[in-house]
């Protein structure tokens, strides 16, 4: 304790010691410039800015880069460098500037840094936002700051839908969605399926509010042809051991079982399933399509094999745009694209599109808004336009199954439902 | 709940003690001989996993990762209790806010050395199939789990009793001091008593990895549990560590599936309710101030 100075009335009070001003000057201020590492601006990026007419264009980018979806992140981050060193770093011959922070998947932490973005960064747009909780977090700030937002993973229903009273959250003419809303990767398989002759179902999801939305929007598409949901089992996100889930499906009749997982929870419930025996007690997996996206299916191979799941856009998908970016995405990266970053990709090209249209010119947000409304073009994962009363794509739903084929795991396209809009107004 | 689904639960139950049993022995014993609750103990399960991830990788022996990986924690530990906690004796508040640092540090790492992709290990070889079991077949691995934390509770004991090192750690549970002063070097059964407890959560990482695979955040999953066995078994006994995991267990397993809406609360609420009758957990010593 010696290096400290000691303090006669901290000592009495039972304190140890107490920080001398200077140190704690010195610890707040290492502290700060730790937290502002992450806030790291991409090189390269801003460079050639002699060169080009156009005033630099500040994206912020908020997404998670520590915590449990940081690969999700690190994935969105190479699809917008990716989009960007196609396009020579200029967007409607503006150069650009990105601004990441990182939300470490705290919804706190997320707002905060969106209050950064625009009073301290003032940055041109907004992109970003894995978790549906944070998305919900911020819709207020940013609709009040007419930050224009390009929502590009969060699938929560509310944040493009007319709500009462804006809870927990409402659409806003300036936010937009270049992924999709958790109607539109749940309601489609259950109509699907249940006009195809399959009726009953058993439901295993992640206990938060975007497993619960899936839930409910499957069974609403599965009633609607006289489906009937047995019953359900829901662990908590992020849940370790699934096999108290898995042995009370086993131990119920109903043998299509719909789930909704993703990552390290898709992971464990698909090792658990095969550990125990339900494929061979005739169950069978039924889900949205991030049960059996790529980061699942490089851990769990063959596991899957049989799965159907649904999703806009599947790494095989056979049309020319989506053969382009795959080849471009793997000239850049040694890894095959996923889901996430075409959403990013999109969110580029929308974006891209919008400034075109408007020669670049960011100033007046209700105008950028109306030229985002307006943008249409061929995506990898088909035609994507966005509905223009709530800022949802509309965009057609694959139902995939998982194949094993040559060696490789995937998931192979089996069908497709044309134009699936959100039904929010 | 019909018998053949109760005996399967309990069956699920008692695996997932296991696992949490060689997960909190190192965090139990490395406090009872410090004073220090080791917060970097989810980091040191993480590494474990990781470790075993890249032996399995290389090698693909499952068993190989099993020694390796618990000797790769070992061997942090025996650099680390020096280099770092020693520095700091006597204070232990400082001692456990100093192990959060060296958490973030080890998670960090982890990231950078094998990226934050959720990773899985294939359980091994002879072990990957099922067994029928009364009301179905029953993954062989899981049985292996709770038998390999039977066995290892046993050998931790015999440690603890009969061997000339668990008299010294007994010794240096009930008072460090009096031991150096009849001439045992304290340094080094501190140095070795962290390496352990290092090696122990490296171990928990191996054998945990074919059930709950590898992913960002699962060293605050495991610290959490380990945490919750330790606090209702009573800190830094060996029993303690026994009776936490096979009460939280079973009952987190029961609980997810008959109270699903309060799947977290269950072992909370034991606890609230441990703390509230036995302040000390169920086996655990009472503490005289130091």
């Amino acid at each position: 304790m010696g290096e400290f100075k000691k303090n006669e009335l901290a000592e009495k009070r039972g304190y140890s010691y107490r920080l001398t001003r200077r140190q704690f000057l010195v610890a707040t201020s290492a502290a700060a410039l730790a937290a502002c590492g992450p806030a790291a601006v991409a090189p390269g990026a801003t460079g050639s800015a002699a060169a080009s007419p156009g005033k630099t264009l500040k994206i912020g980018q908020l997404l998670p880069f520590t915590g449990v979806y940081s690969e999700l992140g690190n994935s969105m981050r190479r699809a917008t460098e990716l989009y960007l060193k196609l396009n020579d770093n200029k967007l409607a011959n503006r150069p650009v500037q990105l601004i990441y922070e990182d939300d470490a998947n705290v919804t706190a932490t997320g707002i905060q840094k969106t209050q950064k973005f625009i009073d301290q960064d003032q940055v041109d747009v907004m992109m970003g936002v894995v978790p549906t909780p944070l998305a919900y977090g911020i819709r207020n700030a940013v609709h009040a700051a007419k930050m224009i937002f390009i929502d590009t993973n969060a699938g929560g229903n509310f944040l493009t839908r007319d709500v009462p009273n804006c809870t927990p959250a409402c659409k806003s003419p300036y936010i937009f969605r270049a992924s999709f809303s958790s109607y539109q990767i749940s309601y489609p398989i259950g109509d699907y399926l249940s006009a195809k002759g399959t009726k009953d179902f058993f439901l295993a999801y992640a206990n938060y509010g975007f497993g619960t939305e899936s839930a409910a929007d499957f069974t609403t598409g599965a009633k609607k042809n006289g489906g009937n949901i047995t019953g359900n089992v829901a662990p908590p996100l992020g849940n370790a051991d699934f096999a108290p889930f898995v042995t009370q499906i086993k131990n119920q009749p109903t043998k299509n079982v719909y789930s909704f997982f993703s990552g390290a929870d898709a992971v464990g419930f698909i090792k658990t399933w095969n550990q125990l025996g339900l494929p061979a007690a005739g169950y069978k997996m039924y889900g949205a399509g991030f049960l059996t996206e790529q980061d699942v299916l490089k851990e769990v191979k063959d596991l899957a094999n049989g799965a159907v799941t649904s999703l806009f856009w599947a790494v095989e998908l056979d049309n020319p745009e989506n053969k382009k970016f795959v080849a471009d995405f793997q000239k850049q990266y040694p890894l095959l694209p996923d889901v996430f970053s075409v959403q990013q990709y999109d969110g580029m090209r929308a974006l891209d599109e919008a400034l075109k249209k408007l020669g670049g010119d960011t100033s007046d947000k209700d105008k950028f808004s109306k030229a985002l409304e307006d943008v249409t073009f061929k995506s990898p994962r088909g035609d994507f336009a966005f509905d223009k009363s709530i800022h949802n794509p509309i965009q057609d739903i694959y139902l995939r199954e998982v194949k094993t084929q040559n060696g490789q795991t995937v998931n192979t396209i089996t069908d497709k439902i044309a134009k699936v809009t959100d039904p929010g107004k | 709940m019909s018998a053949e689904l109760v005996f399967q639960q309990a069956l699920n139950g008692l695996s997932f003690g296991a696992l949490l049993f060689i997960l909190a022995a190192g965090l139990s014993l490395v406090f009872g001989m410090m004073d220090v609750v080791n917060l970097a103990h989810g980091a040191f399960y993480m590494l474990g996993a990781y470790v075993a991830l890249s032996v399995v990788q290389r090698t693909g022996s499952f068993w190989l990762a099993m020694v390796v990986a618990p000797l790769a924690l070992a061997a942090l530990g025996l650099v680390l209790e020096p280099l770092l906690l020693r520095r700091l004796r006597g204070r232990h508040l400082d001692q456990v806010l100093l192990t959060i640092g060296v958490s973030l540090v080890v998670v960090d790492q982890i990231g950078v050395v094998w990226g934050r992709e959720v990773r899985s290990l294939a359980a091994p070889a002879g072990l990957d199939g099922s067994v029928a079991l009364y009301g179905g077949d029953y993954p062989l691995y899981r049985l292996f789990v709770i038998g390999f934390g039977v066995a290892l509770a046993a050998l931790l004991s015999y440690v603890y009793s009969r061997t000339k090192v668990g008299m010294r750690i007994r010794a240096g549970v009930e008072d460090a001091e009096m031991l150096g002063a009849l001439g045992v070097d304290t340094d080094r059964l501190f140095a070795l008593t962290f390496a352990a407890g290092a090696a122990l959560a490296g171990l928990a990482g191996v054998v945990a990895a074919p059930v709950f695979g590898l992913q960002p955040g699962m060293d605050l999953d495991a610290l959490l549990y380990s945490l919750v066995v330790v606090v209702v078994g009573g800190l830094g006994t060996l029993g303690g560590a026994v009776a936490g995991s096979v009460l939280v267990g079973p009952a987190d397993t029961f609980g997810k599936v008959v109270f699903q809406e309060f799947a977290l609360a269950v072992i909370f609420a034991i606890v609230a309710l441990v703390l509230l009758l036995k302040p000390t957990g169920l086996l655990g010593r009472i503490r005289i101030a130091r």
